[in-house]
């Protein structure tokens, strides 16, 4: 401590950053209950499916899915710099990635067995980049903050077209999605599937908190101050139609697009004229992590476990890789139902893949969502050096354990006890059969 | 109090205790299990500090296997409440 106080230098950037998270812990969630929160902001939705930025015609583009093209042109790009002029001395990138290679290959190499493992490195290193780059680019400023504003009437636009798909068949939900509401009531209000609709959208929703925006223009920011203060719910601004006239369906519309306090609502903060001049809506990010999206971790498991199974079929031919899961079941009973298990457990690793890598990802998001609601100006670093450090592991798990299975896949079933496998009894463990091993021996 | 806790119930059921449960208990078997392989990994690293390579990536791997299942958990919480 005495170095500290003496050394002026050290000791301003000590008080600086003491300040700092003092600052920071009264504008935040804590110091908002004390009254003070004026660094919060509004916690934004979290909500499982992504969500999309544009509709081009009937097909919606995802907000994770414009990132991992952006994660695969990330990749093309580094490539291109590693691989331009390979000289024998390596610059930077192109030593940068041979270190991922030598990784890989002696990971593969000890896995497998000699240098047959190699055929395992082009998934697997695919695997591994285009996981490791989709994880971290989640983690870049601008990412979940920046996006379109969804308006109040979009949102129960898409979520009564939901409940009628689910209810009464894409007809009536794709007659919503090509009207606007007030078309849509003129023809259907009087179905009772969409009154209905109606009912559920406001007891699942009428809970809900949406963001005051500031301005009315094309843009349109979140205000800074004690985070809850800028929300309304959807049950202080519209009121469920009881009768379902056509005098109420107008009233619906009209509170959907232009919000007003209902008469006798308590509302502490905002007043009637900041609901005028902002717009009442939800933010839809145009980036999102494409990891924390449960469509892409689950193609690139499929894809990881297809490949294993086509390099089983390769090592070992049909019969080969087929006969370690299917056995007769009355000469060999438990042989059977433990390779009934094991067939099983191969559809399983799917599952597993999957959901390791989005929860880990999506966990963090979340985590990171709350940290700097709760901290505002410094509670998140810390937490992005944690997804930076999980990013690369969850990327190095998914290859690794496709390795793992894949080199397990390729070892044959080994029966050292059974009378008609006289022939195929000594396998070695990398797959290859004692002829093919005399014959590597003799070059 | 009561009041409270009955609006809580008309509107959300009891999914937040749903989630809650499912969290607490998924976690445990986990934090158990990776305990028990970091603690081992130890024993073997202070035994046999030349294999520390070898140990520390047998050892990141199991983890991430035990770490899964509280992943598991978690997704399950996470689908209860926001879906």
């Amino acid at each position: 401590m005495g170095k500290l106080f003496s050394n002026p230098k050290l000791l301003a950037i000590a008080v600086f950053a003491v300040a700092v998270l003092f600052i920071s812990f009264l504008g935040g969630a804590v110091g908002a209950g004390l009254g003070l929160g004026f660094l919060g902001g509004p916690i934004p939705l979290i909500q499982l499916p992504a969500e999309y930025i544009t509709k081009i015609g009937d097909y919606e583009l995802m907000n994770t899915y414009v990132m991992f093209w952006l994660a695969i042109l990330v990749l093309v790009v580094l490539t291109f710099l590693a691989t331009r002029n390979i000289k024998d001395v390596p610059g930077r990138w192109q030593n940068l990635f041979e270190m991922f290679f030598e990784f890989f290959i002696n990971l593969a190499e000890s896995a497998a067995g000699g240098r047959k493992g190699r055929m395992f490195l082009p998934v697997v290193t695919a695997i591994f980049l285009g996981v490791l780059f989709s994880n971290w680019l989640g983690t870049l400023p601008g990412v979940g903050t920046i996006g379109r504003i969804e308006s109040l009437e979009e949102f129960a636009h898409h979520k009564i077209e939901a409940e009628l798909e689910d209810t009464a068949g894409s007809d009536i939900a794709h007659d919503l999605a090509d009207h606007t509401f007030h078309e849509f009531f003129e023809e259907h209000g009087a179905n009772e599937d969409v009154q209905e609709a109606i009912t559920n959208f406001f007891a699942d929703h009428g809970d809900d908190k949406f963001v005051v925006f500031n301005g009315t223009s094309g843009t349109g920011t979140i205000p800074f101050g004690h985070g809850e203060e800028f929300k309304v719910r959807l049950d202080q601004i519209a009121e469920r139609p009881v009768n379902f006239t056509a005098a109420e369906y107008d009233i619906f519309v009209e509170q959907l697009e232009h919000p007003t306090f209902l008469p006798e609502t308590e509302h502490e903060e905002l007043t009637q004229a900041d609901l005028d001049e902002g717009r009442v809506g939800l933010l839809v990010p145009f980036f999102r992590g494409a990891s924390t999206d449960l469509n892409t971790t689950l193609a690139i498991a499929i894809f990881a476990m297809a490949s294993v199974q086509v390099w089983g079929f390769m090592a070992l031919g049909f019969k080969g890789y087929g006969g370690k899961f299917i056995f007769n079941p009355i000469t060999k009973p438990i042989d059977a139902f433990v390779g009934m298990l094991e067939l099983i457990g191969e559809f399983i690793r799917v599952i597993s893949f999957t959901f390791r890598l989005f929860g880990n990802m999506f966990a963090g998001e979340i985590l990171l969502i709350a940290m700097a609601f709760l901290l505002p100006l410094i509670g998140i670093i810390p937490f992005l050096g944690l997804e930076l450090f999980v990013g690369m592991i969850q990327a190095a798990i998914f290859a690794v354990l496709t390795l793992i299975f894949g080199s397990i896949a390729i070892i044959a079933h080994e029966h050292g006890h059974e009378d008609d496998e006289d022939g195929h009894g000594a396998h070695s463990p990398d797959g290859t059969t004692p002829a093919v091993a005399g014959q590597e021996a003799h070059n | 109090m009561e009041e409270l806790i009955t609006q809580i119930f008309e509107f959300r059921g009891l999914e937040p205790i749903g989630a809650a449960i499912a969290i607490a208990l998924g976690a445990i078997g986990p934090a158990i299990a990776i305990g028990m392989l970091a603690s081992k990994a130890m024993e073997a690293l202070g035994r046999n500090p030349e294999a520390a390579d070898s140990i520390r990536q047998n050892m990141i791997l199991a983890i991430a296997f035990a770490e899964a299942i509280a992943i598991y958990a978690l997704v399950v919480a996470v689908i209860i409440l926001f879906v």
